[in-house]
């Protein structure tokens, strides 16, 4: 920053695009209202007051995938539904991520076995970002997840680089 | 109103249909009789079934005004028949019926319930695509839990899990 | 310029066009008054709500075909979360069925745990449930009740466009299930309550907490009540809307909050009691709240709604009565690890918060059921909606659906 440190007045930062556009994308990640089964209450657990998942930029749920970046996908999916799953996903404008929420949509769950409709995980349709362990998650692990989603999104390069020469 | 003097109702009143009942037993080990356990229910006649279901109904002692619940069931893979479950329950008199039918596997059809009690439609619905089982007046007889290109009925004790579907894998 | 195109337009149009209002006609009405008529083409509009709707409380589908504003038809399509309960229940042992029952209602998950246990005692005559485990049901299936209606309130009001009530509701709702968590560790599939009793005894103290909660509760009603019951806006939403007479209840087979809403006094815990609730009864521990049309028409979506309203009332003083007599004793009956269930066949059913829950359970001696059918509440309550929703506004659609208080998990199983 030496040569840039001199050269703006006050009150300017200075910092990557990158950096600046992952920060505005990590805090306003706006999940779909889209609830499946059981880990939906869960969801809505977060989304109301004793967790607050406002605190992340994420409490602002979307009735429309068109105003959507993120899904998470609380609940079982079986096949009738899965093919809606996936025209949602296709209908969400990019940058788009999914969080598979608990054990039925991160492989079927339970229903493994015997449940003949179930579709035994939801990234054998759409790819999923963060995987979420329980049955139902708790909500601390949901916002953990959303936390690792964060980080993942900060990692990501926006500006496409020229390649290096050695 | 006690299962007895139901089903003793059910007799005077002619109720077309009605074969007999089943009541639990204790266990017999003289006659090799392991018992039954569980609730008592008249068994029917399925091809009365819509004129029995009429008799409980109207019949001012009785008066099973709600159908709770109407399924089928399939005992075993060499059994020869399905059996048509129904729950009825009565508001007034506070008692509740359990009717059995058996069906045979070979032609499921029976009449529909839907006429005397409309509860009845989503659950033959429901019995239709788990079954096989046709239920003939139904006004509406689309698959409603699985998709409709479903092949197989899912319940029955021989169905065989699919290997895909519209290209997933079920494995 | 505007007349040029008018012309080419009509050019175009065939021969049997029909122009969309046609000339006026009018006619004298006896009054005196002139009516007058236009002659409008209009064609009806499908409109598809969900699988993916806010207000269809999971994955429902609704296809609804309206002319205009008014509905003229509607169509439920279930399925989108059939998860094969039932065959499961063929082919997993008894024990091992429990944590399923907890999935197909989510939202009333020791009732459903109940209704299971209390099918397969059914088939167990031999089976004693010690008392303190009846009691300590009766106190998880009450305030797993209370749970259950808060939901459905505070959606009910996110349904209807009031945010507010579901913060309330779910502020309560932590409570219970920090206190069901203190209990068996779950927070909302809980397989607490077994075949034979319960599986685990109430940390110290966590029954005075109850009672603690009893109190507080009581208090916070009368918020919900003057935040959403008799808020004017909600009123005018709900009352008149999606009336179920007594009659058409009855023979749609509805029960719980849906039969009680329309005034039919009928409520299985009272009626054909099952554990404590007889003796609770007897005791006057309860009553049985019922819609009285105090808003609008007997029946409407806003009876439905108090009628749930009330029942959390009368669940505290249940609560309360259990809190009285309990004492200390074992909690589980002498049930086996692996559990083998006498031949024969039984159909319980108990009153769920959305109604009757029943399940068919059909053993032929050995460790897994030949049959084991359950009988959800929402499933017969939503057939219902096909009916009520054609005459009624789009907008009161989701008023009529919200009063219904459906869990897909339970209505597809």
């Amino acid at each position: 920053m030496g040569l840039l440190e001199e050269a703006f007045e006050e009150n300017v930062l200075t910092t990557k695009v990158d950096w600046l556009i992952n920060w505005a994308r990590l805090n306003s990640i706006w999940p779909m209202t889209f609830g499946l089964a059981c880990c939906a209450i869960e969801m809505m657990a977060v989304g109301a007051a004793h967790h607050d998942l406002d605190r992340f930029g994420a409490g602002a749920f979307r009735a429309s995938p068109r105003q959507a970046d993120l899904m998470i996908v609380a609940g079982t999916v079986n096949f009738k539904m899965g093919e809606r799953v996936k025209r949602l996903y296709d209908q969400m404008p990019h940058p788009k991520y999914v969080i598979a929420m608990g054990a039925c949509a991160t492989g079927g769950g339970p229903y493994y076995k015997y449940g003949y409709t179930v579709m035994k995980g939801v990234d054998r349709i759409i790819p999923v970002d963060v995987y979420i362990a329980g049955c139902p998650p708790r909500p601390e692990a949901l916002l953990e997840g959303l936390m690792k989603l964060q980080e993942k999104i900060k990692r990501t390069p926006v500006i496409r680089r020229p390649a290096r020469t050695a | 109103m006690e299962f007895q003097a139901i089903h003793d109702r059910l007799k005077a009143q002619g109720a077309p249909g009605l074969l007999g009942f089943d009541e639990p037993r204790p266990a017999n080990k003289k006659e090799k009789d392991p018992g039954r356990a569980g609730m008592p229910f008249v068994t029917i006649d399925p091809a009365h079934m819509v004129e029995f279901l009429r008799v409980c109904r109207d019949d001012e002692k009785l008066k099973l005004d709600i159908l709770c619940d109407l399924t089928a069931s399939d005992p075993s893979a060499d059994s020869e028949d399905l059996w048509i479950l129904i729950q009825l329950l009565s508001i007034e008199h506070k008692h509740r019926l359990a009717i059995k039918a058996p069906l045979p596997k070979s032609a499921p059809t029976v009449a529909s319930a839907t006429a005397i009690y409309r509860a009845a439609q989503w659950h033959e619905r429901e019995c239709g695509e788990m079954y096989g089982i046709t239920f003939e007046g139904n006004p509406d007889p689309r698959h409603i839990l699985l998709p409709d290109d479903w092949e197989g009925y899912p319940l029955r004790k021989d169905y065989e899990f699919p290997r895909e579907y519209h290209g997933i894998s079920c494995e | 310029m505007t007349d040029t195109v008018g012309k080419a337009e009509v050019e175009q149009t065939p021969q049997d066009y029909k122009p969309s209002i046609q000339a006026e006609e009018q006619r004298t009405l006896p009054s005196g008054e002139k009516e007058f008529f236009f002659d409008v083409t209009t064609s009806d509009l499908e409109v598809n709500m969900g699988p993916q709707h806010p207000a269809t409380h999971g994955v429902m589908r609704v296809l609804i075909r309206c002319d205009g504003e008014l509905v003229t038809g509607a169509q439920a399509h279930l399925g989108y979360l059939h998860r094969c309960a039932e065959k499961i229940g063929e082919n997993v042992e008894w024990l091992q069925y429990l944590p399923y029952t907890d999935r197909y209602d989510y939202l009333a998950s020791m009732n459903n745990n109940l209704g299971y246990s209390l099918a397969v005692e059914a088939l167990m005559p031999d089976l004693e449930i010690p008392r303190r485990a009846t009691l300590l049901r009766t106190i998880c299936a009450e305030l797993n009740r209370i749970a259950s209606h808060l939901v459905a309130i505070g959606t009910y009001g996110l349904d209807i466009g009031a945010f507010t009530p579901f913060l309330y509701a779910f502020r309560e709702r932590e409570w219970i299930q920090a206190l069901f968590e203190k209990i068996c560790g779950a927070r909302l599939t809980y397989s607490y309550i077994r075949i034979g009793g319960v599986f685990n005894d109430a940390p110290p103290g966590w029954l005075q907490e109850v009672g603690h909660f009893c109190d507080v509760f009581e208090e916070k009603w009368k918020e919900y009540h003057d935040l959403l019951a008799v808020n004017h806006v909600f009123v005018m939403r709900t009352a008149n809307v999606g009336v179920i007479p007594k009659d058409m209840a009855i023979d749609f087979g509805l029960t719980g909050p849906m039969l009680r809403g329309s005034g039919v006094d009928f409520d299985l815990r009272r009626d054909m009691p099952y554990m404590a609730y007889g003796e609770a009864h007897e005791a006057g521990a309860y009553d049985v709240p019922l819609g009285e049309g105090k808003k609008g028409a007997l029946g409407d979506c806003w009876d439905r709604f108090y009628v749930r309203m009330l029942e959390m009332k009368e669940c505290i003083k249940l609560v309360r009565w259990c809190l009285e007599v309990i004492e200390d004793g074992p909690i589980i009956g002498d049930v086996p690890k692996v559990l083998k269930v006498p031949a024969g066949e039984a159909y319980v059913g108990i009153e769920n918060p959305r109604g009757e829950l029943g399940h068919y359970v059909h053993s032929d001696g050995g460790k897994v059921a030949v049959r084991c059918r359950v009988r959800g509440p929402s499933f017969t309550n939503l057939a219902v909606v096909e009916e009520l929703m054609p005459g009624s506004l789009l907008a009161d659609s989701v008023a009529i659906i919200g009063s219904t208080d459906i869990v897909i998990g339970e209505t597809d199983r």
